[in-house]
């Protein structure tokens, strides 16, 4: 059959032509759809239980996506001084009306409230920084309010004085690099003294799909023109280096589009398919031009020649294109949407590669020009210094075969040693290079403050049997118990249906004759005693539970701050007491806390409440700063917590969950890294047995997973000894790893295999394997490693990371092959070829 | 005749001006006597509804007092809350000055504690709601400056721009008063960009011992997209009182 189509495709190269440009063309209309997504929180699915919940808690908490932007003091004793608080003032209130910046909750020294003793007794509520300080001494004065003001205190100015910050909430997260771009106009339009970042985590997601575009748009190109560069020192002849070059060029772009076109958005992982699929869809194309440079010698017979080669390369070609596909196509195992996205189109475009090269390369050759090969004749590999190395590789395996295969094995321990040293993290501002202003102004800003990562540690009280209580009471008079049932909401809360029938209630003791009024206040009593009981977070005993959770977040020495409705509580209450350290504390009654929390709504943000507490104050937030957004550090928080609460259950009605995006990132984290191993493995054992089929050997089956073996083990062996973290790049890499491998080892195997066959001798075999394969081998391997060194000089560390382990995946699987197999089977030759 | 025409014309005009200029004025001025000076004293039930973006409600109830001590100038007031139950018994009382800054106190029966209390300005959240303090105590009309900017049938609406604008978070705010009760209507706040943020209608009047009396009204904060709205009941107007009902004896005892 492969012979049928090679004919007709020699037959009508134009048909081919006319086909892959209309597949271009076609695709090519769709990326223009592209739609670039950049939160982290789409590692997860969008069910997926933890994500459904943190969003739950944002909505419910009125919590917004926010840019920080914090002012270092560079030329005065502290940041209180007149001329830094003047700009911090500025700078507030211009962004405040930026559009897209949700102004009443912007968090400023000028934006907030106080709350102060007042000379005979009173207290006095008044905005924290109506205007700006003139002097120092009314500047130091400010200090010492905020000192006293546990909720801003080292959020709003840092400990050390030195550094204040804006929290900037934004409606809409895909406008925060209009937004930023539009405070840093602001902040360069004045003349402070102090150096300004302006960070968070919504910046950095959108100026990383900027980066991406630029990404796609230059280092994806470039790596197309080292590839280039490189076939042409090897072949010096254009014409038919171009062949190799379309196949890349229509396979990215088919993929690129149909992913598009499909809907999918295009994540950090999926930006990289092109990275991906253009040295893999090169690679079977090198196979063939390498054999068709060996066996050309005139044009006389050309037709004869393509089709020797494609018979001689269809099976092996076949083979390895499959098994790289299924070593992606695992990756849809990982519960990772944008990784099983990535996954399925890379395998996709892998099998369109293979199409592709047997359709469009003999096409090609067929209808270049006698003069175009005419240069081909004088380039023979076997005649090259490559091959002269390959050949040295070659007599090393075969020569001190023992010591090689001990060699390796030492080789093997190692790695896997190193494998045990993994660190498995990941930090999404860790994306960017170490010197980009979001990854300083990310240090910087938490190297003085709290920290400018958020997690929630969330309580929420369960209290149906309040409900049951209160149905059973209900139920004695059925007038109510219909009006109830009438007046409940499905959507709304137990209590908000309660306050319902508490407003009918009142309503009816207005109008009502003397008979009903002690019915209706009966009622009434009832329905405020419940709501009462319901308001589990005025509980003075719930709110103290809160404060023991917070002290024991500062004691794991693991968070900077932690912010709740308790500290709000004790700090109102500390004013009204007369504002002595003591009086920090709780009030002993729910009553007294309603009382308190009724003076703190009497402001200029009484909205602010609702960010710690819901209206029906059955559940309630803390708010957690932590310094570091590494997935390690969040974890060992979590761990931490999870001891303290099972030492310490919180009252029988609190459950406690966390959310916030910290948070988020450390589950889909752990749910990558148990995925990845799942599809590994699982892609490890379908190859072997496909290996073993196509061999129709155990024996050769084997040995074809040695190389991907020892270049898996390696690469992550590496990256345990040099300490580099285990991250989602990493990761993936494994899937790229396994299908380049098995590539060599099945070309090496089969050939080596095939030759065999017709000399029956084994050292001839040899002989001739390091002649054609080899070459064509290590070619691949030198092609892809150098043609993506433009990849290291990326701003994005994943690709970086990418760039430099695809060369070293390179290498390594070239050198086991090379090395290890000739040895292999050397030492094994009695069972591998018997005659 | 041409002439006569002409000159009868310029007459009415100049008129009219002069008629205006001395309006807006008055206007303003019997506004605030009709929205927060009616009778000598008054008595109130009120509840406050508390709705914010996403339909949750929180509820206010209290009766409110006052007692005028100068016709469009000192007011007192007294607020005695009853819910949410754990509020019962919160009890402010207010001294409004015209000219300088108001007394306030405060008793919080649950910390038995009273307070004195001073505030840097009137436009913050009455007890959480959307309503200020300045919007149930009243905004002292010399405050800011007042222009009359159309004149409907039923309707004066009047613009007024702040004297000092740092005091305030509004660019300007404008009033539409209805000409037979003088009662304000609807009255929009303007930010600095020109976006109407903030809303405060009435929605019920109500004749009660003659005077036209809003029985319903609403603030909608168009940012936080929740809204306020007050309802009240069993108002009584010219009542006699008892002298020590606005002195701070009243914070520990207040009216049954």
């Amino acid at each position: 059959m492969k012979k049928q189509l090679t004919q007709f495709v020699l037959n009508k190269p134009k048909i081919i032509f006319l086909m892959l440009l209309v597949l271009t063309l076609v695709t090519a209309a769709l990326i223009p759809l592209i739609q670039i997504d950049t939160d982290p929180e789409n590692m997860l699915v969008e069910d997926q239980i933890e994500r459904q919940f943190h969003n739950h808690v944002k909505s419910q908490f009125k919590l917004h996506d926010m840019i920080v932007v914090g002012a270092v003091n560079r030329s005065e004793p502290s940041i209180y001084n007149p001329q830094s608080l003047g700009a911090l003032y500025e700078i507030a209130s211009k962004t405040a009306q930026i559009s897209g910046v949700i102004d009443y909750d912007l968090m400023a020294l000028s934006t907030v409230d106080n709350i102060t003793q007042e000379v005979g007794g009173g207290i006095r509520f008044d905005w924290l920084m109506k205007q700006p300080p003139n002097s120092p001494s009314e500047a130091a004065a400010l200090a010492i309010q905020v000192e006293r003001l546990p909720l801003l205190k080292n959020t709003l100015v840092s400990d050390d004085l030195q550094a204040a910050s804006i929290y900037v909430p934004i409606a809409d997260k895909n406008e925060s690099h209009r937004i930023a771009t539009e405070i840093q106009e602001i902040v360069d339009g004045l003349e402070s003294k102090d150096d300004y970042h302006i960070t968070g985590l919504p910046v950095a997601e959108d100026t990383f799909g900027y980066q991406m575009f630029v990404q796609m748009g230059i280092s994806a190109p470039l790596a197309g023109l080292m590839i280039f560069i490189m076939l042409w020192c090897f072949f010096r002849n254009f014409k038919f280096i171009a062949a190799p070059m379309i196949v890349a060029m229509v396979t990215v772009i088919a993929v690129m589009g149909i992913m598009i076109g499909m809907g999918y958005t295009v994540h950090i992982m999926n930006s990289m398919i092109a990275i991906f699929l253009m040295p893999i869809a090169v690679v079977d194309s090198v196979h063939i031009m390498s054999d068709f440079v060996e066996r050309y010698q005139g044009d006389e017979n050309r037709g004869e020649v393509i089709t020797v080669v494609v018979g001689d390369l269809f099976k092996p070609m076949l083979f390895t294109s499959v098994t790289s596909a299924i070593g992606f196509f695992s990756l849809m195992l990982t519960p990772i949407p944008p990784v099983q996205i990535f996954g399925a189109f890379v395998g996709a475009g892998i099998l369109l590669a293979f199409m592709l090269t047997i359709l469009f390369i003999p096409a090609y050759l067929i209808v270049l020009k006698p003069g175009a090969l005419k240069s081909l004749r004088s380039i023979h590999h076997s005649e090259s210094i490559l091959n002269r190395v390959n050949a040295q590789l070659g007599r090393l395996g075969l020569l001190r075969s023992r010591a090689v295969m001990y060699f390796f094995i030492l080789i093997l321990g190692l790695s896997i040693w190193g494998i045990f040293k993994i660190q498995i993290n990941d930090n999404p501002v860790r994306w960017f290079k170490a010197d980009h202003p979001i990854r300083v102004a990310d240090r910087v800003l938490n190297e003085h403050f709290a920290g400018t990562y958020d997690a929630y540690l969330v309580l929420t009280a369960e209290t149906k049997y309040i409900e049951q209580q209160f149905n059973e009471q209900l139920s004695k008079i059925p007038l109510w118990q219909a009006t109830f049932n009438e007046l409940s909401n499905q959507d709304k809360s137990f209590n908000q249906n309660a306050q319902a029938l508490l407003l009918w209630a009142e309503d009816q003791l207005f109008e009502a004759g003397p008979e009903q009024v002690d019915d209706l206040e009966q009622l009434i009593t009832n329905i405020e005693q419940t709501m009462e009981q319901l308001s589990i977070f005025k509980d003075p005993e719930s709110l103290q539970y809160i404060v023991e959770l917070q002290n024991a977040l500062q004691n794991s020495g693991l968070v900077g701050k932690s912010n709740s409705l308790a500290d709000l509580v004790m700090t109102v209450n500390r004013e009204l007491k007369g504002g002595g350290e003591k009086n920090y504390q709780l009030p002993n009654t729910q009553a007294g806390v309603a009382q308190t929390l009724l003076q703190y709504q009497s402001s200029h943000r009484p909205h602010d409440l609702w960010h710690f507490v819901t209206q029906d104050y059955d559940s309630a937030v803390i708010w957690v700063q932590l310094t570091s957004g590494d997935n390690q550090d969040m974890t060992q928080v979590v761990s931490y917590m999870t001891e303290y609460t099972e030492q310490n259950p919180p009252l029988a009605n609190l459950v406690i969950n966390w959310a916030g995006k910290a948070y988020l990132n450390k589950v889909w984290q752990e749910e990558m890294v148990a995925g990845m191993g799942d599809s590994l493995i699982s892609a490890f054992v379908v190859v072997f047995v496909m290996m073993v089929l196509l061999f129709r050997s155990l024996l050769f089956g084997l040995l074809a997973m040695l190389p991907l073996t020892l270049t898996i083990s390696f690469i992550y062996g590496l990256i345990g000894w040099i300490g580099k973290d285990y991250d989602m790049p990493i990761a993936v890499l494994s899937a790229l790893t396994l299908g380049l491998s098995v590539d060599f080892a099945i070309h090496f195997l089969q050939r080596a295999r095939d030759i065999y066959a017709t000399h029956n001798d084994f050292k001839l075999t040899m002989q001739q394997m390091f002649a054609e394969p080899a070459a064509a081998i290590s070619k691949n391997a030198i092609v892809i490693a150098i043609g993506f060194t433009p990849l290291l000089l990326a701003p994005l560390v994943p690709y970086v990371t990418v760039g430099v382990f695809l060369a070293s995946i390179m290498a390594v699987s070239a050198i086991v092959t090379l090395v290890l197999l000739p040895a292999m089977l050397n030492l094994l030759r009695n069972w591998a070829f018997k005659s | 005749m041409m002439i006569k025409k002409i000159l009868l014309i310029l007459t009415l005009g100049f008129t009219s001006l002069g008629a205006n200029a001395i309006e807006i004025d008055e206007i303003i001025e019997r506004a605030n006597l009709a929205s927060f000076y009616v009778g000598d004293n008054g008595r109130s039930d009120a509840r406050m509804i508390i709705v914010d973006n996403d339909g949750n409600k929180q509820m206010r109830q209290f009766v409110i007092h006052r007692q005028d001590v100068e016709e469009g100038g000192d007011q007192n007031f007294l607020v005695v809350f009853s819910r949410p139950s754990d509020v019962r018994g919160t009890v402010f009382l207010v001294h409004k000055k015209a000219m300088v800054d108001d007394d306030r106190w405060l008793y919080l029966p649950a910390l038995d504690l009273e307070k004195r209390i001073s505030a840097s300005d009137n436009r913050t959240s009455f007890v959480g709601s959307d309503f200020y303090y300045e919007d149930v105590s009243g905004r002292h009309p010399s405050l800011d400056e007042h222009e009359l900017i159309e004149e409907t049938e039923d309707h004066y609406v009047v613009k007024s721009m702040p004297k000092d604008k740092s005091a305030v978070e509004f660019a300007h705010y404008q009033i539409r008063i209805d000409k037979q009760s003088f009662l304000p209507m609807l009255i929009e706040y303007i930010d600095k960009a020109g976006t109407i943020y903030r809303r405060v209608e009435v929605i019920e009047v109500q004749t009660i011992q003659g005077y036209p009396t809003v029985m319903k009204s609403k603030v909608s904060n168009l940012k936080t997209k929740g809204h306020t709205l007050l309802q009240f009941r069993k108002p009584v107007y010219d009542t006699v009182v008892n002298d020590s009902l606005f002195t701070t004896r009243s914070l520990r005892n207040p009216p049954k």
